[in-house]
């Protein structure tokens, strides 16, 4: 282990919905999951209609290419699949794109899947079908049970939004001693946002579990920087943005190594592409882009239960199908954000220890896996956007 | 007094805990040495902890986080107005990389 932190215990008992696959749920939502963007009314119109759904929506058509096509491929069944849906409706306009998610469901998930041509490409008898198909499954997927799971069974997201000096200071190293925790349990971890590896590539890339490892790491950082430069953008006020500025963060250097402190210090098992699966458990990186919701989006595709995410000045999005619990150590962000920060972590600013503080970190992620609401879930900001490469046909 | 928080030891920069004014005593955490501020500094924001040269690179937390790009005095505000990335830097503004 390359690092100074003892072992650590186990996290607290946890209980969660066991999946055909082996892995382990903390919700049984009803996920409506729309494949093309012809058929985007149609499913906004059933979720709203069925009290309880949680929507995610692929807004393009069959034209997108290449590494778009791939990685719509992978969030679409990632999110069909996701231990967190209990039951799934698909909706198309096309056919092949519903088989092609359908044909990698686990088998045990309830699911129906519709089709524009199921209804004779009428929008509002599509509506109809797709109503009644997602109460059948609604119904289907509350009778599911939680069972006693063991903390190996863990994939947790860890993600930043709207950082600011406290979130390297003492939010990420906070998350940091958590993902330890979790790693040492079996479980895993998955640290995205490739360009706030910038600057500290080196430092990852130290900590990868071959050299093949490490070279990945530091190519996905200079590719990402020869596109901002290929493009003539300067990441002063992109990454680190104006809010991040303003709150005391000047460089993308000084802002990735404040980001990076998440991963904890166990060595990295390898890069995943956008939206992929960890094979197996332990640390992982994901090549993905900073802006949160598409970050986020990839990870939960890539099966995460639960995010953590710290936040400086406040950062509203959450997940819908990973609960999402937001840590601030700032007081002022703490203060005001009542009903968006899950975790008060600034009194680590006061000088208490982070590694004290993970237990209860740890104690809240066991209760959302027992059913508890982070406030993401309370105020229903939860959404997932999957992130675009390039052109489409 | 307000207190600024040194990562790590050998650093250029501290972040404060609180809004300073010029002139105020600023005490480091954790080795409790003190030093003046030069300017008005808003909480978190980075204070410098000696005097640096154009060009010199700025080390916080033990990396380096960009270069100064003017003279910076000790106890003066280190921010975008002295402090660049050395990092994905448009051909145009390589200029001032020294």
């Amino acid at each position: 282990m390359p690092s100074s932190i003892p072992q650590t215990s186990a996290p607290t008992a946890l209980s969660g919905y066991r999946r055909g696959d082996g892995r382990i749920g903390c919700r049984a939502h009803l996920l409506v999951l729309n494949a093309t963007g012809l058929t985007d009314r149609i499913a906004r119109r059933i979720a709203a209609a069925v009290p309880g759904t949680v929507l995610t929506s692929y807004p393009y058509g069959m034209g997108v290419l290449g590494p778009d096509a791939d990685a719509a491929r992978r969030a679409l069944r990632g999110l069909a699949n996701h231990p967190n849906t209990g039951a799934v409706l698909l909706l198309s306009a096309d056919r092949s794109r519903l088989d092609e998610v359908a044909e990698a469901l686990d088998p045990a998930r309830p699911f129906e899947a519709l089709a524009l041509d199921s209804a004779d490409h009428d929008a509002l008898r599509l509506t109809a079908l797709g109503t009644a198909a997602a109460m059948r499954l609604r119904r289907a997927a509350s009778r599911q049970a939680r069972d006693a799971v063991t903390p190996a069974a863990l994939c947790v997201a860890l993600e930043c939004g709207l950082s600011d000096p406290t979130s390297g200071i003492a939010a990420n190293p906070l998350i940091g001693h958590v993902a330890d925790r979790i790693v040492d349990a079996g479980g895993t971890v998955i640290l995205g946002e490739t360009l706030e590896w910038l600057g500290v590539e080196d430092q990852l890339a130290r900590r990868a579990r071959t050299p093949e490892i490490a070279r990945r790491i530091t190519e996905a950082v200079t590719r990402r920087e020869a596109l901002a430069v290929a493009n003539g953008v300067d990441l002063l006020g992109l990454n680190p943005n104006r809010r991040n500025i303003e709150e005391g963060l000047t460089t993308i250097e000084e802002k990735a190594s404040g980001s990076v402190a998440k991963s904890g210090s166990r060595p990295i098992e390898g890069v995943l592409d956008y939206a992929e699966a960890p094979p197996r458990p332990g640390l992982w990186l994901m090549d993905g882009p900073s802006y949160t919701p598409e970050s986020v989006t990839g990870m939960v595709a890539a099966g995460a239960q639960v995010a953590l995410f710290s936040t400086g000045s406040g950062n509203s999005y959450a997940s819908a199908l990973c609960p999402t619990l937001k840590i601030s150590a700032n007081a002022r962000t703490v203060a005001a954000l009542d009903t968006q920060i899950d975790i008060d972590a600034s009194a680590l600013m006061g000088g208490q220890d982070a590694a004290a503080m993970a237990g209860p970190v740890l104690d809240e992620i066991a209760a959302v896996f027992g059913g508890a609401l982070t406030w993401g879930e309370v105020t229903d900001e939860g959404n997932e956007v999957i992130s675009r490469y390039g052109e489409a046909l | 007094m307000t207190d600024a928080l040194c990562l790590s030891a050998g650093d250029d920069v501290a972040n404060l805990l609180g809004d300073v004014r010029a002139g105020d005593t600023i005490r480091l955490r954790p080795d409790g040495t003190t030093l003046v501020a030069a300017g008005d500094i808003p909480c978190h924001h980075k204070i410098a902890l000696r005097a640096l040269a154009p060009g010199a690179v700025v080390t916080r937390n033990g990396i380096a986080i960009g270069t100064a790009t003017c003279a910076i005095a000790a106890g003066a505000h280190v921010h975008i107005h002295n402090l660049r990335s050395l990092r994905a830097r448009p051909a145009s503004q390589k200029d001032i990389r020294s």
